[in-house]
């Protein structure tokens, strides 16, 4: 394998694995800037988005119809979460009580999987015509990872140009810098808060149908990804919505040359980073300091 | 009501728990209360400072560790070792404070999981000192000084546990009721206003930081010779996260409240297991409900009943926050 | 699970009296006092499993293989004449929780024979535990080759195959193999470690060549980088010490890379469980098991039936197989000993032999490890099942899958 080949695989293998850590940041990261929370459940509602998927694809055999239902149902249950529990915790501004009220969901979260669907894991086959991989300077690279980072891109883009050029975007925006102002101005606010966080739960539900192919559903994949988001967001920025993009590329990128060149390290490169990081820019990359 | 009989009171039932209990629940017991003391550490940072961290398992596996390497390897009397694995573990913090408190905020709670994280990986990487993912096993409890070997015992072994929380709690008391913990609240309330008045409110902070690390490395050091082993699992993420946890559910900014909340959340664990497979659902809405009826936490809870008509925000972590009423 | 709860109850009265009998003789008086409580007096049995909690998998295997033996035992009259009782608790597969759960199981419950474990750092913290606690364990999965070797202690049998046996079952199937150069990928932690270091071992001494190894972090979920790394290093082989959801995140993602159609992969352990959730992409995979539930033998033909009458739609893992054998062994070596003493069992055990679900397996004396079979399988399609299942391809004799005394090494 000639080095170019090698380095053009790696790249791509750490864009692909930086577009799934991507549907969870982003919803993570607009929360945060959004209601000030630390959303401990993100990891859960991705394993959940995981296991709808799977139950979609069983029943209907469409790994299409999946990536449209889960992210719907896991939707609905962030928006239902936020309306009976968080909503009423606002007005305390505590960041420890929405730290206690996401941990108890997503314990809570965790073993209802358990229930529903056993403690077996779920595999969701990767779709026909995702199978099977190309050559790009003669090196195999699956279709399946083109496709998720032709989707991560298409989706980061999306946000981003919604959050600049909409009405809603700019209403979110504003949110974030300011909700008492954007309150006195007659706007909604609660209603914005809703809709950001049924909108960060879907991205997270998404990112686990996509995943699901890759590692199957299983009890436990929300403990190994919510620590990779916090460490992302935090990289990026929290609150900042191009900053989960950077994040979650760099992580990636360090994720994937860090375990191939020091691989006795790779569970400590990416707080290498991180560490940093911060201590250059308290605030992360594109954050300010709170 | 005066705190000291209070404490009295206290202390003397606890002496008397090894008599009344089952002799199975002592094992839990003494876990509760070492849980009791570590998440009291951490109430010096959240309840007293309002700096939470996001990884102060670093405290507890550092203390589990290096209590257990010293045991194994030089078989020092058990208390000359807690008290050295207590210092060498708050050698190792002062760095890691240092670094911590250019944040606040966030940064600071992602700092410490970065630096706890990293002793994660590190007991990983350096496998033939640490026992990588094996863990440290066979850790004895040597007898000490002058004879003494009441440790040996479960029953005195939870003696020394109870003596090391109501020493370091007296310990904490002292020290958040001193001017220095004045400072600390000021910081906790209003750090730029703080240090307009000429505080060097970093100093402060990395002492806080550096004596929280000294306490929760107690807790961990305690641990390792009492389980017998110390593996990886005491530097999980996860364990940050549910002693922050125990620190909010007992009520944060009391030092007392999270020693409940410690002692709580472990026998309601081991407890409700017992009872049900599905022990999760029931703990996960112990903990919602917790927030949405009784924020002020369990010590809160407790307190209500005595003292009706006073001050209000006692200490808690919002006091100065005027935003709109519920 | 109410019955859990209403079990404190009588405990309690039988430990004090228990309690009452140490001070006169420690080591017999427990058995002494249960045979005159009556014959009705269940054996207990503790099982400190992974309930909740990410292993948990593995855990509902040894519960389900636990109940049905149970129900088995107890229609034809139960072990010694008494009925058995598993006492199920839930570590979730923290060390520190089983260590506990352990402790509350003989203190409360007066239950000293512990079996089940999943993890092996669980199993290694309750290890030098056992002497104090006067208590037995018998391992049904933990693969750690040291745990009969440099860690092993008195009161500790380990009935199943262990990691170095599963590699060297490999290695003797591929000395013929077409392929020369092997290439090992495993889980940074005890048992991947002792897998992959077996295989280098075992693989070049059937004089083929070992082209590197790498190990990648527990919990590790994405393997491009790794499979990257595997292609580079030119082996035509790759032995794989993944197992559970580090093993499933693996193959799905080799089978995207299309790696093996590049390199040939051989696992230490198929699992049923990532075969039904792979599905068709894990046709085709090589490896070891320890125990594919195809064996032909009337004791096993006899078990699956049972097990799928049981349990309509499933099939045995291979911790169903060696939970099965590991009771097996357990209640045989009861039977002789005529007790349930921990010290009693110990003796009987050194050196029995017992026909399981795996044929015929010796616990040794030396360093009670038990001599079991290697089975290598290959993952098929079959049109007697909904889903693919290990077809045995070779079967290797007890004596030489098994290390010498004591060690993980063995003789040639």
């Amino acid at each position: 394998m000639d080095f170019v080949g090698f380095l053009l695989t790696q790249c791509l293998n750490a864009f692909s694995q930086a577009a799934v850590l991507f549907f969870i940041a982003c919803g993570l990261t607009l929360i945060f800037g959004i209601m000030r929370i630390i959303n401990f459940a993100h990891g859960s509602l991705f394993m959940l988005g995981a296991y709808v998927g799977y139950s979609t694809v069983a029943a209907t055999g469409s790994f299409w119809l999946a990536l449209i239902v889960a992210p719907i149902v896991v939707g609905a249950v962030g928006i239902a979460f936020e309306k009976v529990f968080l909503s009423r915790l606002y007005a305390r501004g505590d960041g420890g009580a929405y730290l206690m009220v996401t941990f108890g969901l997503a314990v809570i979260m965790g073993e209802m999987i358990r229930v529903i669907w056993g403690p077996h894991p779920h595999g969701v086959a990767t779709p026909d015509i995702l199978r099977g991989v190309v050559f790009l300077l003669d090196q195999p690279f699956p279709k399946y990872r083109l496709f998720l980072i032709a989707l991560g891109v298409i989706a980061a883009i999306s946000v981003w140009q919604f959050l600049e050029r909409t009405r809603a975007g700019l209403l979110i925006r504003a949110v974030s810098q300011n909700a008492e102002m954007v309150q006195a101005l007659g706007t909604d606010v609660q209603l914005v808060r809703t809709c950001v966080f049924g909108f960060g739960c879907a991205m997270a539900a998404l990112g686990g149908v996509l995943a699901a192919p890759m590692v199957t559903a299983f009890l436990g994949m929300s403990a190994s990804v919510i620590i990779d988001a916090f460490v992302i967001v935090i990289i990026g920025g929290m609150g900042s919505f191009l900053g989960s993009i950077i994040g979650s590329v760099l992580v990636a990128y360090v994720q994937v040359f860090g375990a191939y060149y020091f691989p006795n390290m790779a569970l400590a490169i990416m707080y290498l980073l991180m560490l940093v990081i911060l201590v250059v820019r308290p605030g992360g990359l594109l954050g300010k300091e709170e | 009501m005066n705190w000291k009989v209070g404490f009295i009171v206290c202390a003397v039932a606890a002496c008397v728990v090894p008599f009344v209990s089952p002799n199975y629940m002592l094992t839990v017991i003494i876990e509760a209360l070492i849980f009791g003391l570590f998440a009291m550490s951490l109430d010096l940072l959240v309840g007293y400072t309002r700096l939470y961290s996001f990884g102060h398992v670093a405290a507890y596996g550092l203390g589990a560790y290096t209590s257990a390497l010293l045991l194994l390897h030089f078989n020092l009397p058990l208390p000359v070792t807690i008290v050295l694995a207590v210092a060498i573990s708050t050698a190792i913090a002062t760095p890691i404070a240092w670094v911590c408190t250019r944040t606040h905020g966030v940064s600071f709670a992602m700092l410490t999981l970065a630096f706890a994280q990293l002793g994660y990986a590190m007991i990983y990487r350096f496998k033939d000192f640490t026992g990588g993912s094996d863990g440290l096993t066979g850790i004895p409890r040597p007898e000490g000084p002058f004879g003494l070997d009441f440790f040996q015992s479960k029953i005195g072994y939870f003696y020394m546990v109870l003596f090391c929380l109501l020493g370091s709690f007296l310990l904490c008391r002292a020290l958040v009721n001193s001017p220095f913990g004045t400072v600390l609240s000021g910081i906790r309330e209003n750090e730029a206003k703080t240090a307009a008045l000429g505080y060097n409110t970093r100093a402060y902070k990395r002492v806080i930081v550096i004596l929280a690390y000294a306490f929760g490395s107690l807790a961990g050091a305690l641990y390792a010779p009492f389980a017998g082993f110390a593996s990886p699992e005491l530097f999980f993420w996860l364990i940050s996260g549910t002693v922050l946890i125990m620190v909010i559910v007992g009520g944060s900014g009391t030092l007392i409240g999270p020693i409940i909340g410690g002692v709580f959340f472990l026998m309601l664990e081991n407890q409700l297991s017992e009872v049900t497979d599905l022990w999760p659902l029931i703990f996960g809405s112990v903990f919602i409900a917790f927030v949405m009826l009784a924020p002020q936490g369990i010590w809160g809870i407790l307190t209500a009943r005595f003292k009706k008509p006073a001050v209000l925000p006692q200490g808690g972590a919002d006091g100065e926050t005027t935003s709109a009423p519920s | 699970m109410t019955q859990k709860s209403k079990l404190i109850l009588p405990g309690m009265t039988r430990r004090q009296v228990v309690k009452a009998g140490l001070a006169a003789t420690a080591v017999a008086a427990a058995p002494g006092y249960m045979r005159t409580a009556g014959a009705a007096t269940p054996i207990k049995i503790g099982i400190p499993t992974v309930i909740t909690g990410g292993y948990a998998v593995l855990g509902s295997h040894v519960m389900r293989t636990a109940k049905l033996v149970k129900k088995m035992k107890d229609a034809s009259g139960g072990v010694l004449g008494r009925p058995v009782e598993f006492l199920f608790k839930d570590t979730q597969g923290k060390p520190a929780d089983c260590v506990r759960k352990c402790q509350e199981l003989v203190e409360r419950d007066d239950c000293r024979i512990f079996t089940g474990v999943v993890v092996s750092s669980e199993a290694r913290a309750i290890m030098p535990k056992l002497d104090e606690w006067n208590s037995f364990f018998i391992s049904h999965g933990n693969g750690d080759g040291r745990l009969t070797a440099e860690l092993l202690v008195p009161n500790f049998f380990r009935a199943n195959t262990s990691a170095p046996m599963g590699a060297r079952t490999l290695a003797l199937f591929l000395k013929n193999a077409e392929q020369n150069d092997f290439y090992a990928i495993g889980s940074d932690y005890a048992w991947g470690h002792s897998s992959v270091g077996a295989f280098e071992t075992q693989i070049q001494n059937v004089g083929k060549n070992f082209a590197g190894k790498v190990f990648a972090p527990v919990g590790n979920k994405d393997y491009s980088t790794y499979i990257t790394k595997i292609m580079q290093s030119g082996a035509q082989g790759c032995y794989v010490a993944l197992q559970g959801d580090e093993g499933r995140a693996f193959y799905s993602q080799a089978q995207q890379y299309g790696l093996a159609s590049r390199v040939t992969m051989v696992t230490e352990i198929v699992a049923q469980a990532n075969i039904r959730a792979l599905g068709k992409d894990s046709v085709g995979l090589t490896g070891s098991s320890r125990y594919p539930f195809t064996y032909e033998t009337p004791e096993n033909a006899a078990f699956v039936k049972r097990f799928t009458e049981e349990y309509p739609g499933e099939l045995p893992d291979w911790s169903d197989g060696e939970m099965m054998q590991a009771l097996d062994i357990l209640f045989a070596a009861m039977e002789k000993a005529d007790s349930t003493d921990a010290k009693k069992i110990v003796a009987a055990m050194e050196d029995l032999e017992v026909t399981s679900v795996k044929g015929a397996t010796l616990m040794r004396k030396c360093d009670h490890q038990g001599e079991n079979q290697g089975f290598v399988v290959r993952v098929s399609e079959s049109s007697d099942y909904s889903e693919p299942i290990p077809q045995i391809l070779n079967i290797y004799k007890r004596e030489d899958v098994t290390p010498t005394c004591n060690s993980t090494e063995y003789a040639n």
